[in-house]
């Protein structure tokens, strides 16, 4: 197996993986955050791939990218909604 | 045999890549939402097919080569109830996914 | 065939690195969400090809599981709208 191409395809993954990590952290609007969460699980799952560990791979890409993206999706979700009607309260100034 | 084999596995691998990249391409460069995910749709299904395709003569057994075909068909499904979904909600929102 | 398998597994690899771009970039959530399931799919292609390039077949297995995820994140995207509809 050639090992140049392995290098290339290790050099990309790492580089990519950590990119997606810092602009998540970075992100403000919180559900591009969990979106890009769960790119950076599913790559994640990818680097699991690369080093032969399948199991390992499975588990992340069930749980890290699948379950807690899709929860944290309808977190943000409910967030925004709480801050809406938060909103319509303190501007009518009623209690909600 | 073989190398038949081999040569028609390259070439239909190298499509699915080639198919996968103008996909990407498409969904970089285009203009708005719905061309945007009539490129996704066509570098979902056909990329993939064509990249199992290729895949197929390798396999070891029969089982798993059903069970390539099988993630094909179910891409295919998920991928076109979940551009539905999309378009629809595109579609019928507030202006809110269009404006922000 | 190996050294095969492996360059069209970078060849994709490189393509997503490029479509990353519109799940960074993208002007709204949609655009993110088709983003994120091109990614899935190119994922799943990614996976095929290294199961086979590296010989570990349970990378298949993965790939499903890559497969059921892209319907569920979908999902998890658009149930927002109804949801509010109904409250």
């Amino acid at each position: 197996m050639s090992a140049g191409l392995l290098l290339i395809f290790d050099l990309v993954l790492v580089v990519t993986l950590i990119g997606l990590a810092i602009a998540a952290l970075v992100s403000p609007d919180v559900r591009r955050a969990v979106m890009l969460f769960i790119a950076f699980g599913l790559w994640l799952a990818l680097v699991w791939a690369r080093l032969r560990a399948p199991d390992v791979a499975l588990a992340e890409a069930a749980i890290g990218a699948g379950l807690g993206g899709a929860l944290m999706l309808a977190a943000a979700r409910r967030a925004a909604r709480q801050e809406a009607v938060d909103g319509q309260t303190d501007a009518r100034g009623e209690e909600g | 045999m073989q190398t038949l084999l081999q040569a028609l596995s390259l070439f239909l691998i190298g499509a699915g890549v080639f198919f996968f990249a103008v996909g990407t391409l498409g969904l970089i460069r285009l203009p708005d939402l719905f061309s945007r995910l009539h490129a996704l749709t066509k570098a979902d299904n056909l990329g993939l097919g064509l990249v199992i395709a290729g895949l197929l003569p390798w396999v070891a057994d029969p089982w798993t080569a059903l069970k390539l075909v099988l993630i094909w068909v179910l891409v295919m499904v998920s991928g076109a109830t979940g551009s539905h979904l999309i378009a629809k909600r595109a579609l019928r929102g507030d202006g809110e996914d269009l404006l922000e | 065939m190996t050294d095969v398998f492996v360059a069209a597994a970078l060849a994709l690899l490189l393509t997503m690195t490029a479509g990353l771009a519109r799940v960074v970039f993208g002007p709204t959530p949609a655009d993110r969400m088709m983003g994120v399931q091109l990614l899935g799919t190119t994922g799943i292609a990614v996976l095929l090809l290294l199961g086979l390039g590296f010989a570990v077949p349970a990378l298949a297995d993965v790939a499903l599981i890559f497969a059921l995820l892209a319907a569920v994140s979908v999902t998890a995207l658009t149930r927002r709208r109804v949801g509010q509809d109904r409250s």
